[in-house]
């Protein structure tokens, strides 16, 4: 694990992203209690101010203080950003490489099925299960976690078709175990590893997303202060109050970009050839 | 074996060489102090176990080392010039020319997207200056003197359209080509079938007393090197233990090491297994298979539409029984089906025929209950792949305990710490990974794993294969050691001949899934009944002394 750091750290992205994700997850965790301010009291005498001294990142239209509305909207996007990419691969994990284990007709009818939920865009993909379950965080949360399934068990399966070849799961066989217990504890391990770098990666588009769905108005309700959520409610003083959409932006432009980086670095970190 | 002819001046001498890796975690001294001269048509045979470096100092030769390397001391002299103080670009005309390699594996030493003449024909357009038709003309003369039957055919082919020993045939013409000084040989037969390999042996030898190249011959194998080689240079841990004449390295070896490694060396004229008390001879057989099929893949659509659907056979009718207690050992080439039969008998291969397991009959993977499975284990060739990489030692030897029944906590602990104990290995083991153990220790965990249910009969399918030679013979003895205790039977499947006839009672001979021969050791040995069983005979390296 230290020596998983170590080299990490030595290639420039994975240093960069490691920081930049350190920080967004420290944020995120004690934003709440960092917040200067109660993030939902308003004050009608400072509206749609700029950066100032009395309020560090300015106020939106009902004088709320931004920047401890960022802090507190922290949790909400990041952790479920996070959360729901663990759901989509774990889901996706599993279902590839039960696919790869089965082998024969059973994989060609798991993959095709695959395949044709893969062609919905998963912006779509995500808006249809949240416009079928109703709009709230959770639901955005289960949508995301599906809508990135596929991708990710097309990912887990080329893994398992490797791991599959082992003898480790031959011997498996060979002493009479499951179908159950083979996948998830003789190859779903060895497919995790190498797919962690693909989850991370998709944290970011995952942040983008969720952000997206509560921009639409479908995942995060007021008055939370969900980033996404944030900018949806900026746009119409867009001109009164720039800031207003710059800072939840910006954030998370830098949680996405974070996680890039720490994506490309675990790569190499993970690649014993470099 | 004709004596070299002396000349004052070697053609490769290495003097005082000596070369540290830089690790993460310090140098690591890879060659120490490496003293070795070849003369001209001198055969210098160097013999290690793996990671002793004898990989490294053929690198270090051809001035091909990894960037981590760092040279600390001596010199690597071609006739009298040191080839460290020479620039890179005099070393890429040198090599090649004067100094040529044979790589172990031909299948990834030839470039896969160019044909074999181009590869030939190519060495001598750089370094003789010959145009293309003219090096096209020699290139399949050369392919025709390594003994290639339509050499013009082969010139345009590409590798993948030809066999290993083939394919090596050219990688040989080509580092003779050019008519080198010096080659370097590392393993060049070790990745090839057994007869193949004597084919690929007579003809270095041949060529080698034609040039009269020297010639610096890799191999981890005692035997084989003894055989072909002038002299004999036995290196560990990166130093020259010893160096001898190679008639006199397995009659009067000076050091521990080489005789502890020529104690490890199979010899079938001592036998290490005691012969089946009489009574077990008229005992029904444990195992009986008649006439078992295997056959690969399945038709596609369109095939079974023309009415074609032939398939890939794997074995053809074996039949064979094997006795409570028996060794028997089943020898075959690579592609014969001895691994078919093997996966068929655990269940992973479907078959045809009947399978007749201590009176219980068997058609199909699905007879096979946990009382079967139980019976009857497996232990797999290489042991990295066969120990799930992210399971601990005691994870992966109780889950055969829990299948075969046992729930109790402490009494599944009490067997894994008996198990560690029967392979010899220490108790605390059991919290390690298996890349926390070194490859013989890993073949002791699937040991362990195997015997863990108590078998009847353990298949063992080329498990020393992958291992050092002085590790194998100490894993034979393990097995054999547990047989005495749990007089149990073992399939021992291996295309090494010395080593079955050292410890199997019967032997049976596949070839092209077809069983050709099945016999006593002493009766395959000294009269050998197919053709195919006395060639095999024939192309087995026997050490000398």
């Amino acid at each position: 694990m230290t020596d998983l750091l170590r080299r990490l750290a030595r290639t420039p992205q994975g240093a960069i992203g490691g920081v930049i994700v350190a920080f967004v997850f420290l944020l995120a965790a004690f934003g709440p209690w960092l917040a200067p301010a109660d993030p939902e009291a308003f004050n009608y005498t400072a509206r749609f101010e700029g950066p100032g001294a009395s309020f560090l990142l300015g106020t939106d239209q009902f004088g709320r203080d931004l920047f401890s509305r960022m802090l507190s909207g922290a949790p909400a996007t990041v952790f479920m950003a996070v959360l729901s990419t663990l759901l989509g691969t774990l889901l996706g994990a599993f279902v590839g490489t039960a696919s790869a284990y089965l082998g024969g007709r059973a994989d060609e009818a798991i993959m095709r099925v695959v395949d044709a939920v893969m062609a919905i865009p998963s912006l779509l993909f995500a808006l249809l299960i949240v416009t079928a379950l109703g709009a709230s965080s959770f639901n955005a949360f289960i949508a995301i976690g599906i809508a990135f399934a596929p991708g990710m068990s097309r990912v887990a399966r080329s893994v398992a078709l490797t791991v599959r070849k082992h003898d480790y799961v031959n011997a498996a066989v060979a002493r009479g175990e499951g179908a159950g217990y083979i996948i998830a504890r003789e190859m779903m391990p060895n497919v995790i590893a190498p797919i962690v770098v693909e989850a991370t990666i998709r944290v970011a588009f995952a942040v983008m997303l969720l952000a997206t769905l509560s921009f639409l108005g479908l995942g995060a309700q007021p008055p939370s202060s969900e980033w996404g959520l944030m900018v949806s409610e900026s746009r119409d003083y867009l001109f009164r109050n720039p800031w207003m959409m710059i800072w939840p932006g910006l954030a998370i432009a830098l949680v996405a970009i974070g996680f890039n980086l720490l994506g490309d670095g675990l790569r190499d970190a993970l690649n014993p050839k470099t | 074996m004709s004596t070299p002819a002396d000349t004052d001046v070697p053609v490769l001498a290495v003097e005082g060489y000596t070369l540290d890796y830089l690790t993460p975690t310090g140098g690591l001294r890879a060659l120490e102090d490496i003293d070795l001269t070849i003369g001209r048509g001198e055969v210098l045979g160097l013999v290690g176990e793996s990671g002793s470096g004898k990989s490294t100092l053929a690198f270090a030769v051809m001035r091909d080392l990894a960037r981590n390397a760092r040279e600390r001391a001596g010199a690597i002299r071609l006739s009298g010039a040191d080839l460290r103080t020479l620039p890179g670009n005099e070393i890429a005309r040198l090599r090649g020319r004067r100094i040529g390699m044979v790589f172990q594996d031909p299948g990834t030493a030839l470039n896969p997207t160019i044909t074999l003449g181009t590869q030939v024909a190519e060495t001598l357009v750089r370094h003789h200056g010959l145009d293309w038709r003219d090096a096209w003309k020699r290139g399949t003369g050369m392919l025709e003197r390594v003994g290639l039957k339509t050499p013009a055919a082969m010139m345009a082919r590409y590798p993948h359209e030809v066999s290993g020993g083939e394919k090596q045939r050219v990688a040989i013409a080509t580092a003779f080509a050019c008519q080198p000084e010096c080659i370097l040989f590392d393993e060049p037969t070790t990745a090839l079938d057994i007869i193949t390999a004597r084919a690929i042996l007579d003809l270095f030898r041949e060529l080698q007393a034609e040039t009269g190249v020297a010639s610096l011959y890799i191999s981890h194998d005692l035997a084989l090197v003894s055989e072909i080689a002038h002299r004999v240079a036995v290196i560990h841990r990166g130093r020259i233990v010893e160096e001898e004449p190679a008639n006199a390295i397995f009659r009067t070896p000076r050091e521990d090491y080489t005789r502890q490694l020529i104690a490890s060396v199979p010899r079938p004229d001592r036998p290490l297994t005691p012969p089946l008390a009489p009574e077990t001879d008229a005992a029904p057989a444990l195992l009986d298979l008649s006439d078992i099929s295997v056959r690969y893949g399945r038709p596609s659509i369109l095939k079974r539409l023309f009415g074609r659907s032939e398939r890939v056979v794997g074995a053809r009718d074996v039949s064979f029984a094997l006795r409570p207690g028996e060794i028997l050992g089943l020898v075959g080439e690579s592609g014969s089906g001895k691994s078919t039969i093997a996966r068929a008998l655990v269940g992973l291969n479907p078959f045809e025929g009947e399978i007749r397991f201590a009176g219980r009959t068997l058609t199909g993977p699905r007879d096979m209950d946990q009382g079967y499975r139980r019976d009857v284990q497996i232990i797999f060739q290489h042991p990295d792949s066969s120990l799930n990489p992210r399971q601990r030692v005691e994870e992966i030897l109780a889950r055969s305990l829990i299948l075969a029944g046992t729930r109790d906590r402490r009494e599944i602990a009490a067997t894994i710490g008996r198990l560690l104990e029967d392979v010899a290995l220490p108790a605390d083991y059991r919290r390690r990974f298996p890349h926390q153990l070194s490859g013989g220790e890993k073949q002791r965990v699937a040991i362990a794993r195997a015997f863990a249910s108590r078998p009847r009969l353990v298949i063992c399918d080329e498990i020393t294969s992958a291992l050092d030679v002085s590790i194998q013979a100490q894993i034979v003895r393990l097995l054999l050691d547990l047989r005495e205790r749990y007089g149990t039977a073992y399939l021992f499947i291996t295309h090494d001949l010395n080593l079955v006839r050292q410890i199997a009672h019967r032997l049976v001979v596949m070839y092209r899934g077809d069983v050709v021969e099945t016999a006593p050791v002493e009766t395959v040995a000294s009269a050998p009944a197919h053709v195919y069983t006395r060639e095999l005979l024939g192309a087995v390296p026997t050490p000398v002394g």
